[in-house]
C-alpha cells in the first residue's frame, strides 16, 4: 500500500525494544533526567538562563508546544522528506526536528509578534513599545511575553482541533506543504478572532485608563466569571486544550467516531469537545470552591476569582500529563476491554494519576525546580514544567519514535487499512442493551459526580497538601 | 434467549454502561458546578468571633513608606537576576552584596563584611556594603510607628518593620524621634510583617539603640533571615508567631498569613485592632495576602465593635512596581462593599491604585508628599493617620 496518503505518524509503528516495563522505565528515566537537565539551563530560577521569570519561560513552553503540533500533526513534518524520517536514528531526527522547531518558535515570535504586530498594529506584543511608554523594562517584556504567550494557548486547541476533531477537512486531500500552510494560516485566523474577544480586553487593561486609549470592549464575562481577568478564558481554553489530547489518545475519538456522516462527525466532535471542556472547567472551579470556600472578589490568589480560574487551567494540565504517559509508554492501556470499557477505565485512571502528580508536584517541587511552595505564588505557574515535560514527551515520541524503549517500523498493509476503517468506528452499535447500560451508565456517572462533590469538603477540611 | 444472545446483550449492556458513567459525570460536571443551586449548598462562614478585647485609638506615624527610590533599577536588578523567583539574598543587594554582580550574592558573603560591625556602626557598615551592592543609593524602608490607647488612657508605642538601607531609615528614625524612643524602651515590641529586604534587612538600625526589644517574625523565615537577627545583635526575646492569631493588648492582635511571596520569602503577619465604638483597624506593611483576605480572615476570626469595617493603614500590595494587572481592578471595584471609612495606604500599594481609589470615592486619606514621598495621593513619609477618637 502506498504510505504516502498517510502521516507520518499513522505509517509507522512503535514497537518495544525490550519485553515488559523496561523501555517505559528507561524512557520514563531519561525523560526526566532530560527534563531537569533543561529545566536548569533554561527555566530555573537558580539556573543558567532563568527564563522562568515567569512570562519568558511561559511563553517559550508554550510555544514549543504549539510549534511540535505544528510540524507533527499539520506539517506532517515537511519539508523532511518521509526516507529521511524513516532512515534516520531517532537522536539526530530529534535533535534537528526540534533545532527547526526552536528557529521556527524564535521567527514567529521575534519577526512576527514583536517585529511587525508589535511595532505596526498592537504596541503590547512589543517591549521596546511599552519602555518608550514608560513601563519599566521587566514588566515591558513580561506583558508582552504573557500576550504571545495567550495567542499560543488559544493555538494549541484550536490547531490540534482541526486535525483531531476536523480531520483536516476540507483539505485533507491536498499535499504538503499546501495543507499545512492552509490550516496554519486557518488555525491562525481563528486564533487571532478568539485571541481578540478573550485576551485582547486583559491586556488592554494593563493600560489606564482601559477603555479610553485602548478601544476596548469593557470585559462582557465580569458578571458571570466575577473577575474582569482574562484568567476565565485561559480555564476553558486550557480545558480545551487538554480534552483535544484526551479525545485524540486515551478516547480513541469515541464516542463521536461513530457517526458516519462525515460533516456531522467533524462538527459534533469540534464542538462536543468545547462542551465537554467547559463541563470540566466549571468543575474544576466549583471542587476549588468546595475545598477552599467561596471566592473574594478583589482579593489575591488562593480566594481570589482570578486566580481560582487560572488554576483551572492549571488543573487541566496535570491530567494531560498522566493522559499523554499512558499513551505514550503504556500502550494505552488497557486494551483488551471493549473501546467504551477500556475509554471509562482509563478516563478513571488518568483521572486519578492526575490528582496523584498534582499532589506530588505541591508536596515536592519546591524542593527541586527553584520555586516555592504554596499554592497561588503570583508568579509560579505550574503549567511551566507541566508543558515543558509534556514538550519532552513529544519530542520523545513524535520525533525520535520513542527512543530509546521504542523503535519505529512501517505498519504492514493491514494496519494501515485499519487507519482508514478506524475514522468511523463499527464496533459500537445501538441495540437495547446498549440503551439500558447508558441509561444506568449515567445515573452512576452522576451519582459518581455527587459522591465527588460531596467528598470535597471533607478533604478540604481533613487534608493538608502544603504545611 | 440463548446464551450467544445473552452474551451479547451483556457485552453492549457494559459498553452502554461504561460510556453512560463517562458522560453522566461529564453531565453533572457541566449543568451543576457552577450553577446557583450548586452555591446555595456551600456551608456559610462560621464566625468564630474571638474577643481580644477593645482598644480606643490608634494612631500610626508613617516613618518610611519609601522602600526604593528608582523602580526601573530595582526591576531591573530583580530582572536581571532572573525574574521574581530568585532568591533575595542572592540579588547583590546591600547588606548582602559581594561584589560579584548580578544575582552572585549570598548572605554570608554579604553578612561576612560588615558583621562586626553590627549593630554599633551601622553607618560604616552601609558604607562598605555600597561598595559592593547593585544601585546602592536606590534602597529606602518601609517602617511606621503604631500608638496604641487603651479604654483606660494607658499608652503603648510599636514599631511595624525596620526598612532597609541603614542610612536612610537611620536618618528617618531620627526624624521622627523613634532613635531616642527606641533608647527609652519606649517601645515595646517590633514587628516585621515579613522577611523581604525592604521591611527586614534595616533590622542593625532598630538594633543599634534597643537590642532588647521584644521582636516577633512569621514562622516562614528562612534559615538566612533567623541568622541575621541574631548577626545584627540582637539579644532580646523573639517570637516566632505560629498561630493564626496572637493577642498583643486588649484590642490589637497579631495575624498570620502563610502566602508565598516574590523572591523567595514566605509569609506575612499583619497587625489588628478593635476600636471602641468605631470598628476594625487593619495595618499591614505589605498585605501579600490581599487586603481583602486579610479582612475576610478578620471577619471569620474575630469580634469587633458594630461588626464594622473602619479603617486601613499600609502597603496593600496592588502595583509595588506601578505594574498593572486586571484582577487589581477588581480589588478597586469591590473594595467599595467592604465599607471602610478610613483608608490609609502608601508603599506597595502604587500610585496607580491610589488615584484609582480616589477617582472611585474611596475615603483615601491625602498625604503631603514629603520627605520623598513621591505623591499626595497616599500618606507619605512624616504623614501620620489616626483611628479612633
Amino acid at each position: 500500500m502506498d504510505t504516502s496518503s498517510f502521516s507520518y505518524l499513522e505509517s509507522r509503528k512503535l514497537v518495544k525494544r525490550w519485553s515488559g516495563p523496561i523501555p517505559a522505565l528507561i524512557n520514563t528515566f531519561l525523560i526526566l533526567a532530560f527534563f531537569y537537565l533543561t529545566w536548569w539551563i533554561f527555566q530555573d530560577p537558580r539556573g543558567l538562563m532563568r527564563m522562568y521569570t515567569p512570562y519568558v519561560g511561559y511563553m517559550v513552553c508554550r510555544w514549543m508546544l504549539i510549534i511540535f503540533i505544528w510540524l507533527a500533526y499539520i506539517f506532517d513534518f515537511w519539508p523532511f522528506k518521509r526516507t529521511w524520517l524513516n532512515k534516520t536514528h531517532p537522536l539526530i531526527k530529534g535533535a534537528v526536528l526540534t533545532i527547526v522547531s526552536v528557529a521556527a518558535m524564535i521567527l514567529l515570535i521575534k519577526g512576527f509578534f514583536v517585529e511587525i504586530l508589535g511595532n505596526f498594529g498592537i504596541a503590547y506584543f512589543n517591549p521596546d513599545r511599552l519602555i518608550a511608554m514608560g513601563i519599566t523594562d521587566f514588566y515591558s517584556i513580561e506583558y508582552a511575553a504573557e500576550a504571545i504567550m495567550m495567542f499560543a494557548a488559544i493555538a494549541s486547541w484550536l490547531s490540534p482541533s482541526w486535525v483531531v476533531a476536523c480531520e483536516n477537512a476540507p483539505w485533507q486531500k491536498i499535499g504538503q506543504p499546501a495543507r499545512g500552510i492552509t490550516i496554519v494560516l486557518v488555525t491562525f485566523f481563528f486564533s487571532m478572532v478568539v485571541y481578540f474577544v478573550t485576551m485582547h480586553s486583559h491586556m488592554a487593561i494593563l493600560f489606564y485608563p482601559w477603555q479610553k486609549f485602548t478601544a476596548i470592549c469593557p470585559p462582557y464575562w465580569e458578571q458571570f466569571a466575577n473577575t474582569v481577568s482574562g484568567n476565565f478564558h485561559i480555564a476553558w481554553i486550557m480545558c480545551c486544550t487538554v480534552v483535544v489530547w484526551q479525545f485524540e489518545t486515551i478516547w480513541e475519538r469515541y464516542p463521536f467516531n461513530l457517526i458516519k456522516h462525515d460533516t456531522l462527525r467533524r462538527v459534533a466532535s469540534f464542538f462536543g469537545i468545547i462542551i465537554i471542556a467547559l463541563a470540566l472547567c466549571f468543575f474544576l472551579f466549583y471542587a476549588q470552591d468546595l475545598v477552599w470556600g467561596q471566592t473574594i472578589r478583589g482579593t489575591r490568589r488562593l480566594m481570589a476569582p482570578d486566580w481560582r480560574w487560572l488554576h483551572v487551567g492549571e488543573m487541566a494540565i496535570f491530567w494531560l500529563v498522566p493522559t499523554l504517559y499512558l499513551n505514550f509508554y503504556c500502550g494505552n492501556w488497557p486494551t483488551k476491554f471493549s473501546r467504551p470499557v477500556n475509554v471509562c477505565i482509563r478516563t478513571i485512571v488518568t483521572a486519578l494519576l492526575a490528582v496523584v502528580v498534582y499532589v506530588i508536584y505541591y508536596k515536592t517541587s519546591h524542593l527541586f525546580l527553584g520555586t516555592q511552595k504554596g499554592f497561588s505564588h503570583p508568579q509560579q505557574f505550574p503549567m511551566i514544567p507541566m508543558i515543558w515535560l509534556i514538550n519532552i514527551f513529544l519530542m520523545n515520541v513524535w520525533f525520535m519514535d520513542g527512543w530509546p524503549g521504542w523503535k519505529a517500523v512501517p505498519k504492514t498493509e493491514e494496519e494501515l487499512a485499519e487507519v482508514h476503517e478506524e475514522i468511523v468506528a463499527s464496533d459500537v452499535k445501538w441495540t437495547p442493551g446498549i440503551a439500558k447500560g447508558l441509561v444506568i451508565g449515567l445515573l452512576v456517572g452522576l451519582a459518581l459526580y455527587t459522591a465527588v462533590i460531596y467528598l470535597l469538603p471533607w478533604i478540604g477540611a481533613n487534608f493538608t497538601i502544603i504545611k | 434467549m440463548s446464551n450467544d444472545t445473552k452474551n451479547v446483550s451483556r457485552r453492549d449492556f457494559v459498553k452502554g454502561a461504561a460510556t453512560g458513567l463517562v458522560a453522566g459525570a461529564f453531565a453533572g460536571m457541566g449543568m451543576y458546578s457552577y450553577s446557583p443551586w450548586a452555591y446555595e449548598r456551600l456551608p456559610k462562614t462560621e464566625r468564630k468571633m474571638h474577643d481580644f478585647g477593645t482598644c480606643r485609638s490608634v494612631r500610626v506615624t508613617n516613618i518610611s513608606e519609601t522602600s526604593w527610590f528608582n523602580n526601573a533599577h530595582l526591576i531591573g536588578d530583580i530582572h536581571e537576576a532572573g525574574g521574581l523567583l530568585v532568591n533575595q539574598y542572592t540579588l547583590n543587594w546591600a547588606p548582602f552584596a559581594n561584589g560579584k554582580g548580578s544575582a552572585q550574592g549570598s548572605y554570608d558573603d554579604g553578612i561576612s563584611s560588615i558583621k562586626d560591625l553590627l549593630p554599633h556602626d551601622i553607618e560604616k557598615a552601609w558604607e562598605i556594603q555600597k561598595k559592593l551592592a547593585l544601585h546602592p543609593e536606590n534602597p529606602g524602608g518601609y517602617s511606621c510607628l503604631i500608638e496604641v490607647e487603651e479604654l483606660d488612657g494607658t499608652m503603648h508605642k510599636y514599631l511595624l518593620d525596620t526598612g532597609w538601607s541603614y542610612k536612610w531609615m537611620n536618618d528617618c528614625f531620627k526624624r521622627e524621634g523613634i532613635d531616642q524612643m527606641l533608647r527609652d524602651q519606649e517601645i515595646e515590641a517590633l514587628f516585621i510583617s515579613h522577611e523581604h529586604w525592604d521591611h527586614f534587612w534595616g533590622l542593625p538600625v532598630t538594633m543599634k539603640y534597643d537590642n532588647r526589644i521584644p521582636l516577633y517574625v512569621h514562622d516562614g523565615f528562612y534559615d538566612e533571615g533567623l541568622q541575621y537577627i541574631k548577626d545584627s545583635g540582637y539579644k532580646g526575646e523573639l517570637t516566632i508567631a505560629n498561630k493564626p492569631v496572637t493577642p498583643i493588648i486588649p484590642g490589637m492582635a497579631l495575624l498570620k498569613f502563610d502566602v508565598p511571596i516574590i523572591n523567595r520569602v514566605f509569609g506575612e503577619t499583619s497587625l489588628a485592632f478593635n476600636i471602641k465604638d468605631k470598628g476594625l483597624v487593619l495595618i499591614s506593611g505589605c498585605c501579600h495576602q490581599g487586603i481583602l483576605k486579610f479582612a475576610d480572615f478578620a471577619y471569620a476570626n474575630l469580634k469587633y465593635d458594630n461588626d464594622k469595617f473602619y479603617g486601613i493603614y499600609g502597603g496593600l500590595h496592588i502595583s509595588p512596581f506601578e505594574d498593572w494587572d486586571p484582577k487589581y481592578d477588581d480589588l478597586v471595584i469591590s473594595l467599595g462593599q467592604w465599607g471602610f471609612e478610613r483608608i490609609g495606604c502608601n508603599h506597595c500599594t502604587g500610585h496607580l491604585t491610589a488615584k484609582k481609589f480616589i477617582e472611585s470615592g474611596y475615603p483615601v486619606v491625602r498625604g503631603t508628599a514629603r520627605f520623598r514621598s513621591a505623591s499626595k495621593d497616599y500618606l507619605g513619609n512624616g504623614d501620620k493617620i489616626t483611628f479612633g477618637c
